[in-house]
């Protein structure tokens, strides 16, 4: 009796969650994808001819495809040194700047754009108005509203993508490889050619692929900072298009997501491939200390030079946002007395603003219960148990982590209208239905991981002792993994908090989010009022990272 | 080929010394062994001669050569140093075929490519990978890994040979095998080995002379059967082979063991009086029920297969005997038995880390 009430609590569960999931990411992208081809009662290519006939939409193509490819290049060529200074020398401060380079990994990527906004706009941009008086110049140096301009921002905010996943293949990599080179006559320069760079290439490659889907995928950066210059791509043509609201623009942002999803999603696939092959793999034994190369006299250069980048990169942009919050009067100039708290009063008392920010709250809280218990039960399945199928669940978090966010809203938006029964549209519950298919594969990633820690044998010895396997969960397993299922639910509750793009598709008037509500009073050009909304965004995301560092000991973060 | 002096060599990180004061030569053409537990400074001691450690303090010499010295603040990086050596992982480089891996070192020299592929071919004929030559490392077995590692390491005719636990990472018939065939090369080459293991047996069966290290501290050198019949202290005596210690008193020329009546003979050349430590090795124990001068009875016997492994009870002391050949039926549990120590040695009882 014991066994099969053991099985069948399991398969209860795992069942459920992968219905859930199948109808929730599976099903509407199947949707999308066949709306996109499905016209009259038949199959053909119509859509895609009719939106790719228009320049416009082949322009944004091309101009996603140039800006990732830019964005990708210039995150490798910057994030490689970078990597290998805070890895492997003795720069001094490492510690502060590994920290201030994935920094802006947790700054939402539309508060980023706003602050370059506030830096680099032709006419009034702080670092503009700087390097003016600076120079003596008659111009602005910079425009932001470029093709420069944006993918400048979209390098700063993605690039710490490639600077994770390169320095953790090089803290992985067995530094006797190299040692052997500098043994057999190479120079450390030589080495870092014959050695380091070809075995660390797919990494390399997989880093700079995220970056690629990853700017790609973007909406709020080029809304911000591309469609005031007229850049297009193709996560704002999609939005134009939906803001239509005719049938027919609903055809053309279908055909364009759908070109998107296979773009990003084969993307990745590729990428997993990659990595996932064995011939780079060697035996390592006791792992000596990597030796630190010692810079000599280009220390404190270095010190510098990596400091400068973490200013611009992090630092200026968001003292750039407080600043401005904090100004009296955006017509007078920067001084002491134009300083003080006048903008937010108006902003904490606004009856609209709290509703907003109230609103997200309590979205992202939802989402990330409920998104932590089914990250659970589907990271339980994928490591602990020998089920068939046990890894179907996480598969499918993944596939929906690694969809454009904007390709998410559409789907959802075309399926749970009412066409397939289920009309979701207009409530919130669409809106954390979206967040949850975004985000979950994060907290899954998570438990799993510290999951695979706790031996089998700990479990098995709850179930010899008479518990049951839900028994057991509580009992055994929980106490054990708590920190991460903490972690877990931060891993989704702040990005759903600040999320943007499938908000701003996604949301009504009684559900607007501070994400929707911050891009309007972007674009209505309230910069001070949408500066205190983002140091306020910003201030719930560093306490949030704060707990979540603490819970998991560092070894978790946004 | 080369002689190698280290001279009074420190390595400190920070507050903690790693090495202190190590001062041997190695003559050329000798295979020479760092034996000790881990953390005994052994593979930092090596990784200075290597020079992946600076050393802190002290002079190294390869050959005539001065390849760093705290005191002129000289230091001749790795690369210019002409040393060959074996990593404990092997570190072959898993984009390069085997022809590749072992070329590496002659391409770096600027050998023409028709001159390198033939000495490749040879040197990989002496580690017997004739016909691998075209694979790549992940078609390799662990042991076949090794070989290249051993033949990359030669192939450019070093005048110096180190080898950094080479051999921990194989399956034990494997490491039988491989202690012989390096051990057959480095002979036929006549190149001086710097050899470095926790694993006593590879120590005593290859090794021309071992340095005994412990806390960073040389603790004896000498010849295999010096270390192990003649060990400087405790430490050695029980890091090498198997010993059973007992609290004993030391007079002029005899020594007794605490709670057990009768005396043994012992020159005592260090003059040794009072308490002392009596080590005696087990397979150094004889055994018999009719006399002898240590009374002693029985409790557990252990067969293992060319011997019996004994636990006796002596006074309150449980002493370990092995006797060779011997009947697991001859002394059952509880035989009053007599002992006869051979090759009694003592030590002062502060002499652990005295040398």
């Amino acid at each position: 009796m014991g066994l099969s009430s053991k099985i069948n609590s399991k398969f209860l569960v795992i069942a459920v969650s992968v219905i859930l999931l199948i109808y929730f990411v599976v099903f509407p992208m199947g949707v999308l994808l066949v709306d996109s081809v499905y016209m009259d009662g038949g199959f053909q290519l119509h859509n895609y001819r009719e939106v790719y006939s228009a320049l416009v939409n082949w322009k944004a193509l091309t101009n996603t495809i140039e800006l990732s490819l830019m964005v990708m290049l210039a995150s490798v060529l910057i994030t490689f040194p970078l990597a290998w200074l805070v890895g492997r020398t003795n720069l001094p401060g490492k510690k502060i700047y590994r920290t201030l380079l994935v920094a802006s990994y947790m700054i939402p990527p539309y508060v980023g754009a706003i602050a370059w906004v506030q830096l680099l706009n032709p006419s009034v941009g702080y670092m503009n108005l700087i390097l003016k008086w600076l120079l003596h110049l008659q111009t602005s140096p910079f425009d932001i509203y470029t093709f420069g301009g944006l993918a400048w921002v979209l390098t700063l905010f993605y690039s710490p993508f490639a600077f994770i996943t390169i320095s953790r293949a090089m803290e992985k990599m067995d530094p006797t490889l190299e040692e052997a080179a500098r043994i057999s006559g190479a120079s450390p320069l030589r080495t870092l050619w014959d050695v380091t760079l070809p075995l660390m290439a797919p990494s390399i490659l997989a880093g700079g692929l995220l970056v690629f889907i990853a700017a790609g995928s973007c909406f709020g950066i080029p809304a911000i900072v591309g469609m005031p210059g007229n850049i297009e791509v193709m996560t704002t043509r999609i939005v134009t298009y939906l803001y239509m609201g005719d049938d027919n623009g609903i055809r053309n942002a279908t055909a364009l997501a759908a070109s998107l999803m296979v773009l990003a999603n084969s993307l990745l696939f590729f990428m997993t491939w990659m990595l996932g092959r064995k011939d780079y793999t060697t035996i390592s034994g006791k792992s000596t200390r990597p030796n630190m190369v010692d810079l000599g006299k280009w220390k404190w250069p270095a010190f510098l030079g990596v400091g400068a980048y973490a200013s611009i990169a992090v630092i200026i942009p968001l003292f750039s946002i407080l600043l401005t919050s904090l100004l009296k009067s955006m017509s007078k100039s920067i001084a002491w007395s134009n300083i003080g708290f006048d903008s937010w009063m108006p902003v904490l008392t606004s009856s609209q603003y709290m509703e907003s920010i109230w609103n997200s709250v309590i979205y992202a809280v939802i989402a990330a219960t409920i998104g932590t218990i089914l990250a659970i039960f589907i990271a339980y399945l994928s490591v602990k148990t020998r089920v068939k199928g046990r890894s179907l669940p996480d598969l499918l978090t993944i596939i929906g982590g690694s969809t454009p966010s904007i390709v998410i809203a559409l789907a959802l938006v075309i399926t749970f209208s009412g066409t397939f029964g289920l009309n979701l549209y207009s409530t919130m519950w669409i809106l954390i239905v979206a967040y949850l298919v975004k985000y979950m594969t994060m907290a899954v990633r998570t438990i799993a991981a510290s999951l695979s820690q706790v031996h089998i044998s700990l479990e098995e010895a709850a179930l010899s002792s008479g518990a049951s396997w839900l028994r057991t969960c509580k009992d055994i397993i929980l106490p054990l993994i708590a920190p991460s299922v903490v972690a877990a639910w931060f891993l989704i509750f702040m990005p759903s908090f600040y999320e943007l793009t499938m908000s701003l598709l996604l949301y009504s008037g009684e559900t607007k989010t501070i994400g929707v509500l911050l891009y309007e009073l972007q674009t209505y050009a309230d910069t001070q009022n949408a500066s205190v909304l983002s140091v306020i965004i910003l201030g719930i995301v560093l306490v949030g990272n704060l707990i979540l560092n603490k819970v998991s000991k560092g070894n978790v973060g946004i | 080929m080369a002689q190698v002096r280290i001279e009074h060599v420190f390595k400190r990180f920070g507050k903690v010394t790693a090495v202190g004061d190590f001062n041997v030569t190695v003559a050329d053409g000798e295979f020479f062994t760092m034996l000790g537990p881990s953390g005994c400074g052994k593979t930092t001691t090596l990784r200075m001669v290597a020079g992946f450690e600076t050393a802190t303090e002290g002079e190294i010499y390869i050959g005539e050569k001065c390849v760093s010295s705290s005191h002129n603040k000289h230091f001749v990086p790795p690369e210019k140093r002409d040393i060959g050596m074996v990593f404990q992982s092997y570190a072959v480089w898993p984009h390069m075929t085997v022809l590749e891996n072992v070329g590496y070192p002659l391409k770096i020299k600027k050998v023409p490519k028709e001159e390198r592929r033939k000495r490749v071919l040879e040197v990989l004929e002496m580690v017997h990978l004739g016909e691998y030559a075209e694979r790549y490392p992940h078609q390799l077995s662990g042991g076949q890994q090794q070989r290249v590692a051993l033949a990359r390491a030669l192939v450019a005719e070093p005048s110096l040979l180190l080898l950094d636990e080479p051999l921990s990472n194989l399956d034990a018939k494997l490491r039988e095998s491989m202690r012989f065939e390096i051990l057959a090369l480095q002979k036929k080459l006549g190149i001086t080995v710097i050899y470095v293991t926790h694993d006593q047996g590879e120590a005593m069966a290859m090794s021309d002379r071992v340095v005994v290290m412990n806390r960073g501290i040389i603790q004896q050198i000498g010849a295999p059967h010096e270390i192990y019949t003649q060990p400087a202290n405790k430490m050695v005596a029980d890091f090498i082979g198997l010993v059973n210690f007992l609290p004993g008193k030391a007079q002029a020329t005899t020594v007794t063991i605490d709670d057990v009546e009768g005396s043994f003979p012992h020159p005592n050349p260090e003059g040794l009086e009072g308490a002392v430590t009596i080590a005696v090795r087990p397979e150094n124990i004889g055994m018999n029920t009719s006399d002898g001068i240590v009374k002693g009875i029985v409790t557990h016997r252990f067969y293992m297969g060319d011997s019996v492994d004994f636990r006796v009870q002596v006074g309150s002391h449980m002493l370990r005997v092995i006797v060779k050949g011997a009947d697991i039926a001859q002394y059952p549990d509880g035989t009053e038995v007599y002992l006869q120590f051979d090759k009694v040695m003592v030590f002062a009882n502060d002499s652990e880390a005295s040398k």
